[in-house]
């Protein structure tokens, strides 16, 4: 039984309602959220409250429910500063 | 009878550290650092420990200084970037200008090609690197050698902070998903004119690399001193545009190959 979630972009504060299944995956939320923002290629995780899931993680394992509101962050992999190898 | 001399504490380094109750200064003065990376978050890093009385860093990096580092690199200079100068020489050099007391010893190279053996020596690992392969070396080797490990990443004005501490915390591993596999070897890096192949580059600014960089120094004393009680549980996020610090959960993935040792 498919239900919505919303995701909020955390770096401009938009939202999208998004539908699940049980069985998506966290990792498939990330894409379609990237890809519907057209976010750069990059790492990116899912926050539901406080906890950040795992991306093999299901809908169902993870516990995301009806009307959660997931967020969408950068995970920065930067800090360096020279060129490639 | 003792007499105590007016302006004393004046004269003494680490008189203000001291004032710092929790702090155990012999600890941080006897431990040993490794330090992967010596680009901008190095330079920060290294800086902060340096005067934070840290004698024992090892300094690990392959690159040369180019013009463009100037914007956030602390220890660079216009000379270094024309001499093209090797980074972890010139930090090291700067240090020992900071505490002439430290003993910063450089490995110029990837971070890969330490030895195996040499991990385990270090008390603490701070890495300072710009792709997802090279941390998944550094986690590997920390994780199994039991070495704490403090990872820090920024991109433009945004940042995160993970402290592992083995074998209790998840590792770096444990937070990773295909979008982190998709770019494994790209190198997030903002300057470079040795370029071979297209690769993009990231902004960056000092603000957010001082920051992410003072919060990997201040984990790593506190480790040090035993405050358990007051480290970053997982992992912070930051967001320099917005103000926010957000300390996130992340539970240990069952699957994480790390982990399954552990379990035997």
């Amino acid at each position: 039984m498919p239900f919505r979630v919303k995701v909020r972009n955390a770096e401009s504060g938009s939202t999208v309602d998004m539908e699940l299944e049980q069985e998506n995956t966290v990792e498939e939320i990330i894409e379609g959220a990237a890809g519907y923002w057209e976010k750069d290629a990059g790492a990116y995780v899912i926050r539901r409250g406080k906890k950040l899931l795992r991306g093999q993680q299901t809908v169902s394992e993870a516990g995301i429910q009806n009307n959660d509101e997931l967020e969408l962050i950068p995970d920065p992999e930067g800090g360096f500063s020279g060129p490639p190898y | 009878m003792t007499a105590i001399r007016a302006g004393e504490g004046d004269e003494d380094r680490w008189e203000r550290s001291r004032r710092i109750k929790w702090l155990d200064m012999e600890k941080v003065r006897s431990s040993s650092f490794l330090v992967v990376g010596a680009g901008a978050l190095g330079n920060e890093v290294v800086k902060d420990l340096v005067l934070s009385g840290a004698r024992n860093i090892t300094l690990v990096d392959m690159d040369r200084v180019v013009r463009s580092n100037l914007n956030r690199c602390v220890f660079f200079r216009e000379d270094d970037s024309a001499a093209r100068r090797l980074k972890a020489e010139v930090v090291a050099e700067r240090a020992r200008e900071l505490d002439p007391d430290v003993d910063i010893r450089t490995v110029v190279g990837r971070v890969e090609d330490l030895p195996e053996g040499s991990w385990g020596k270090h008390s603490m690992v701070l890495g300072c690197l710009d792709n997802v392969a090279a941390r998944l070396h550094v986690n590997s080797f920390t994780y199994f050698n039991m070495v704490p490990y403090i990872d820090g990443g920024t991109s433009g004005h945004a940042g995160r902070v993970q402290v592992i501490l083995p074998p209790s915390t998840p590792c770096l591993q444990c937070g990773l998903n295909r979008s982190h596999y998709r770019i494994l070897e790209q190198r997030n890096s903002c300057t470079g004119t040795e370029m071979t192949y297209f690769q993009p580059k990231m902004a960056a600014d000092i603000t957010t690399t001082a920051m992410v960089a003072a919060v990997q120094v201040r984990e790593a004393l506190k480790v040090l001193s035993g405050r358990s009680d007051s480290i970053i549980s997982n992992v912070l996020h930051f967001n320099g545009l917005h103000n926010t610090w957000e300390e996130l959960e992340l539970s240990r993935d069952p699957l994480c190959p790390l982990h399954r040792v552990d379990l035997g």
